[in-house]
């Protein structure tokens, strides 16, 4: 039934990890000169999760200042710092290196090789993006205190004249330095598509999550550079006198069309890999073949083609854009996000269902980002754009999104793959616990927000009168804020408790895995397979293991 | 390959056809610019798998009847371990952080960038290893 082949490796100083009697030091050392896909992504998945929890306590220091009107214990400046950081570290420290770090773990083991194309430019990336955050996040330390220009950066708020200070500085080439690393890691990952998949393994049969990572692989490729170049722009502004963002000869605007061309597709370079995720563990517990295969390709390669075209509805109330062009792409690209949906829907229509941890969270994950999707048809409106722009609906809005996308599904991402990551299991009852709390913690601290932003209260201000009538609203998001920051209690204790937890001795613990990684032992060899079965469709996992029901797809 | 070329055609017409709409509709000069650069690199990237499809022909990856045994023997060099990243990146840090501090760093950052380029390109060059990779 299965063909096995064991292909050789060429590594002079290249001996078998040795498991036992292994002191602190000769770890540390392994881990830090790393050339192993695995390693690099675990380095990449701890480090930005540290960044989701610094940033996280960040935001619950802005929900205590905004719980009751007056100012309680922060200053203006040190509130627009700690919003500015806590977005730069959310998007650029958090959610994209997240990206790099699953692709990194996953991708290589879905497509069946050996390691990605290059792994001393891997381990290179990682430390640009490490080096780069602590670069941009050590801006707290110097005198003047980190950037308060918020993430967007708006010419001319951050030039010199009105952010003076090392901080604007450090977070400038900060991330530059850390844009690097991603522009890298994106060119990594393509040339490992598309040169390094096992025999048989043709591109419409990779499963959604590597097709996924390759487009926003594409996406970073196009995206970053622009970022790059107008951070070193804005950074020669700052150091040199130089005018490119001086608003006496438009640099005002040119500052937000550039910022915006990259942050908008960084927008799909947050949501793709982790739609791949839930497409990853809907199959898997609904026990059926993911619906509509090529039609989720197609969306995610439609997502990919508009996504470089709809920046500018972050800038509709500049009144200097082409309204009638941004708002009919942006209602366009609705479009296949909505077949996305139909697709998981069709998975789950008539699957035997069960809801382990990962399931929930991938529901959890459907549900928040439906909600985020429709305000964002709201908001591709220009006349009810204008209605709600910068005030708490935008806010509202992009966090339903984000948080929806990136930090469900991470966690479902997390329980999902945690076996075949550390080769145990994480606590059921834990991570129910841990959803619950999540989901809720949720929803209570943003789902108020919609209404406070359409009773006018703007972002990025860091008081409020009590003559307002917005402080039960933002009494209740903070409550919810601090019940969502306690859910990281149960998944840290849950992390912890694993350690203990009996080893899988199995390929596969779920069952019903699908993709190639579930082919493979838990945690997968250095160079990750010691035999790859016969690849015949996108389900080579689940063929090898149920060779009754296994079909060949006879060529798509 | 070819579905490379395919993929990254499409994403070049497609780049070109907004373009030219956004053009047409009265786009500003930095949009027109951008979404046509993006088309340029599809193409690039494009064009470079078309070669490479036809010089290649199929490839084992996208053969539908692909054998595992088909690429068995020698998969290619993967480097074990590897000290150079580190200093790379502690290198090309420190030039960032020159342009504020000072000069200085930067000059002497320079020096620590030559030398770790140096060493991560050349890591497995050695004279008389050649022949065993």
């Amino acid at each position: 039934m299965t063909t096995f082949a064991e292909p050789t490796i060429t590594s002079p100083n290249y001996s078998a990890p040795k498991s036992k009697g292994q002191s602190k030091g000769r770890l540390f050392v392994k881990w830090i000169t790393s050339t192993d896909h695995k390693t690099i992504g675990y380095l990449y998945l701890i480090t930005s999760f540290i960044w989701f929890l610094i940033a996280g306590v960040l935001a619950l220091v802005l929900r205590a200042e905004l719980a009751r009107p007056g100012l309680q214990f922060l200053s203006t400046e040190q509130y627009n710092q700690i919003f500015t950081m806590h977005g730069t570290v959310m998007l650029l420290m958090f959610a994209t290196p997240l990206f790099v770090g699953f692709a990194n773990v996953i991708m290589p083991l879905q497509i069946g090789a050996a390691d990605v194309a290059f792994p001393r430019l891997n381990m290179l990336s990682y430390w640009l993006y490490l080096f780069g955050g602590l670069m941009a996040f050590g801006g707290f330390l110097s005198p003047g205190g980190a950037a308060s220009f918020g993430w967007t950066a708006y010419a001319p708020l951050a030039s010199s004249q009105y952010s003076p200070g090392i901080g604007g500085d450090l977070w400038v080439i900060g991330l530059a330095v850390s844009g690097l690393g991603t522009i890298l890691g994106g060119v990594n990952f393509i040339t490992t598509i598309f040169t390094m998949r096992a025999p048989g393994m043709t591109m419409f049969r990779m499963s959604i999550f590597t097709w996924n990572v390759l487009l926003t692989s594409i996406l970073v490729l196009l995206a970053f550079p622009p970022l790059a170049a107008a951070f070193l722009a804005l950074e020669s502004d700052r150091l040199f006198g130089s005018h490119i963002f001086d608003s006496a000869n438009g640099g005002a605007m040119l500052w937000q069309h550039l910022f915006w061309f990259f942050g908008h597709p960084e927008v799909y370079i947050l949501a793709l890999p982790f739609f791949g995720i839930a497409s990853e563990i809907l199959p898997v517990f609904s026990r059926k073949p993911i619906f509509g295969y090529k039609g989720l390709i197609a969306a995610t390669i439609g997502i990919a083609a508009l996504s470089v075209s709809v920046w500018a509805h972050h800038m509709y109330a500049s009144g200097q854009v082409l309204l009638p062009f941004f708002s009919f792409m942006t209602f366009l690209i609705g479009v296949p996000t909505g077949v996305k949906f139909f697709n998981w829907i069709g998975t789950m229509w008539g699957g035997s269902l069960t809801f382990e941890t990962p399931m929930l969270f991938v529901m959890g994950f459907l549900v928040t980002f439906l909600f985020g999707g429709l305000t964002g048809i709201i908001l591709a409106s220009p006349p009810l754009d204008f209605a709600v722009s910068a005030s708490y609906f935008v806010v509202a809005h992009f966090h339903y999104v984000l948080f929806g996308t990136v930090v469900f599904a991470m966690f479902g991402g997390f329980y999902f793959w945690w076996p075949k990551m550390t080769g145990r299991m994480l606590n059921e009852r834990l991570g129910k616990i841990h959803f619950w709390t999540l989901f809720f913690g949720f929803h209570l601290t943003f789902l108020v927000q919609h209404w406070l932003g359409i009773k006018g209260m703007p972002r990025r201000y860091a008081d409020y009168l009590g003559t307002d009538g917005f402080t039960t609203l933002n009494t209740i998001s903070t409550i919810g804020s601090f019940l969502l920051g306690l859910s990281m209690i149960p998944y840290v204790v849950n992390v912890w408790i694993s350690r203990k937890s009996p080893k899988v001795m199995v390929d596969d613990p779920w069952g019903y895995g699908a993709s190639l990684e579930w082919a493979t032992s838990c945690p997968p060899p250095r160079h990750n397979f010691t035999s790859i079965p016969r690849i015949r469709s996108e389900r080579p996992a689940f063929d090898l293991h149920y060779p009754h029901m296994a079909h060949t797809d006879g060529g798509h | 390959m070819r579905a490379g070329y395919k993929l990254f055609g499409f994403l070049a017409v497609f780049y070109a056809v907004v373009d030219v709409v956004y053009w047409l509709m009265g786009g500003e000069a930095l949009g027109i610019t951008a979404i046509g650069l993006s088309g340029g690199l599809a193409l690039t990237i494009g064009f470079y798998f078309y070669t490479n499809d036809k010089r290649m022909g199929l490839l084992p990856s996208d053969n539908l009847e692909g054998e595992i045994a088909d690429l068995a023997g020698e998969l290619g060099f993967f480097s074990p371990h590897s000290w150079w990243p580190l200093p790379l990146a502690l290198s090309a840090c420190a030039m960032g952080l020159g342009l504020i501090i000072g000069w200085w760093l930067t000059v002497i950052a320079l020096g620590s960038l030559i030398v770790s380029i140096i060493g991560f390109t050349t890591e497995y060059e050695k004279p008389g290893l050649t022949s065993q990779h």
